[in-house]
């Protein structure tokens, strides 16, 4: 179990190469990296070379913090993302979201790439995240809870915010962007999900799927952060159409609409600066 | 775990030095009751698992716990007889273990049985069922933890697990077995859930199962397929059902009725996949 301590050091060796203290915390799925090299002012750091920090092992993640400015914004987003498949336990995979939480920071964005099960949905559609089905068997809070993270049973009645939802449809629509809502459902992996799976997460009431972001949204609602997710749908999820899946293909589409998707994470960031003002930060 | 597959070649090896040449194209995992079908190989050469290094041993009543390679309808098999469940407290990896050895034995095809609980009300006990397709429920997968990309990829596709020419070839097969007088057999074809078990399921899980698409139940099979299809073998599963479970009409039921209803199936059931194993291509 990782202790409050190694959070506080990985949480110090960032600040202090830090060029200021972020306020938003980006996590990019497969593909959505680039959005990155977006941020100015910016210190990377790899993972390997912070204290008590995983490593992660697939390919198109990358495995480092890119800390700077979007949009004006203080960011800190992590390249590279700890996935249950690979082998990690519940507490490595909250490692990182806890360690935002000692950054300083309130907001969570976290994308990914998924699988569409709602069959109105294109490749290259972009979705925001209504609520999720945590269909991995696991959960990250398992075992003792420290009271100083968080609570022992947190809430998750509205883990992805109404208002961040707001404001990036908002900001889409500015932007002309067509953004999809729906439930994320998220499953173990590796191996992709099978027709009859896809047909029971339809009647399940999922919209699309993948195998990540459910373990860090809850650790965060648990940290108490607020949360915005955003799926890049990558590929049809099998049986919708009569074709296999490959990650080729998901990496591919996540290329495609690289452009689309940072357009739309500055849009949001630029209205969140707006609301912040509005609020009288 | 980093050493895993160290291991599995060197499980691999051992069983190939007791295999006198023989070069098996055709794996079969067999599951309750139907183990005998390894007693009918001929030109066998058996090899317990216990005698090979590392590899996990069984602990269920009828699973023996050993490989029989030889031949059988004129083909080089090799059936695992008895197989590692999930609920035996095996790790999920460790359940497929054995998948990957026959893949670094040269099999290609495997045919993988087992004794499940019928969802779907039209099946009746003894009714054989061909795996169309399965619910991975067990809460684990093979494949978690670091990847060798010396047995497959990281991300397999799964839109087609079962192999619909394999289903196909096993459909004509029972039409023949039928042309032929054997009059008992009814072959379904239909979703199999694979549980953790050992707990049967309550009725509003079979309700539940049943709701989510599901046509048979049972604990095993479906850590094995993902492995198969991991490493690129074409599979073929086929169910024994032995007994109804609909959760509205639940009965209780023991492990002995489920025996008792393989080994009435049992007949039927081996000649089904001998007649699969002999228009089977190599």
């Amino acid at each position: 179990m990782k202790t409050v301590m190694e959070i506080r050091e990985a949480g110090q060796f960032l600040l202090n190469r830090a060029p200021l203290r972020p306020e938003i915390g980006l996590i990019l799925g497969s593909g959505l990296g680039t959005l990155a090299d977006a941020i100015v002012e910016a210190v990377t750091v790899d993972y390997a070379d912070i204290p008590h920090f995983p490593v992660p092992t697939v390919a198109g993640h990358a495995g480092k913090w890119v800390i700077g400015r979007l949009a004006g914004r203080g960011v800190a987003a992590m390249k590279g993302r700890f996935h249950r498949y690979e082998g990690y336990d519940g507490a490595t995979i909250a490692f990182p979201v806890r360690v935002m939480k000692e950054l300083g920071i309130t907001t969570l964005l976290v994308t990914n790439a998924a699988g569409g099960v709602n069959p109105s949905f294109c490749p290259g559609d972009l979705m925001l995240i209504r609520d999720h089905l945590n269909l991995t068997f696991h959960n990250p809070l398992i075992g003792p809870n420290d009271d100083s993270l968080g609570a022992r049973f947190p809430d998750m009645s509205e883990a992805y915010s109404r208002r961040l939802g707001r404001i990036a449809v908002r900001a889409a629509d500015a932007l002309g962007i067509a953004l999809r809502e729906g439930v994320y459902a998220a499953m173990i992996g590796p191996s992709y999900e099978t027709p009859a799976e896809i047909r029971m997460l339809r009647k399940l009431g999922a919209d699309a799927v993948g195998m990540s972001t459910v373990p860090e949204v809850i650790v965060a609602r648990h940290a108490g952060l607020e949360v915005l997710g955003i799926s890049c749908i990558t590929n049809m999820a099998a049986g919708i159409l009569d074709q296999p899946l490959s990650h080729a293909e998901v990496m591919e589409t996540g290329e495609r609409v690289q452009q689309t998707f940072r357009k739309l994470i500055l849009g949001i960031l630029e209205e969140l600066g707006k609301e912040g003002k509005a609020d009288g930060e | 775990m980093e050493n895993d597959l160290q291991l599995l070649k060197e499980a691999a090896s051992a069983v190939r030095a007791r295999l006198g040449g023989r070069e098996p194209a055709i794996g079969l995992i067999l599951g309750s009751g139907l183990g005998e079908l390894a007693e009918q190989i001929g030109d066998a050469a058996a090899i317990d698992y216990g005698d090979i290094p590392r590899f996990p041993v069984s602990t269920v009543p009828g699973h023996a716990g050993r490989f029989v390679a030889g031949t059988l309808e004129g083909k080089a098999v090799i059936v695992m007889q008895g197989r590692f469940h999930y609920y035996e407290g095996y790790p999920m990896r460790v359940v497929a273990w054995p998948v990957y050895v026959m893949k670094l034995l040269g099999v290609r095809s495997l045919i993988v049985t087992n004794a499940a609980g019928g969802l779907n009300r039209s099946y009746r006990p003894g009714d054989l069922m061909l795996i169309a397709d399965h619910l991975n429920l067990t809460g684990a997968n093979p494949l978690v933890g670091p990847n060798f990309e010396e047995l497959g990829i990281r991300f397999p596709d799964m839109s087609e697990a079962y192999s619909r020419r394999l289903r196909g070839l096993a459909h004509r097969a029972a039409a023949q077995l039928a042309e032929e007088g054997e009059e008992t057999l009814r072959l379904q074809e239909g979703v199999y859930c694979g549980i953790s078990g050992p707990s049967y399921m309550t009725p509003a899980e079979l309700t539940m199962l049943a709701g989510l698409g599901g046509d048979a139940v049972g604990m095993s099979t479906v850590g094995e397929v993902i492995a198969a299809r991991h490493a690129g073998l074409e599979v073929l599963g086929i169910s024994c059902i032995t007994d109804r479970a609909v959760g509205e009409e639940l009965e209780p039921l023991t492990h002995e009725q489920v025996m008792e209803a393989a080994e009435r199936a049992k007949p039927k059931f081996a000649a089904l996949v001998r007649a699969i194993l002999k228009r089977m291509e190599l």
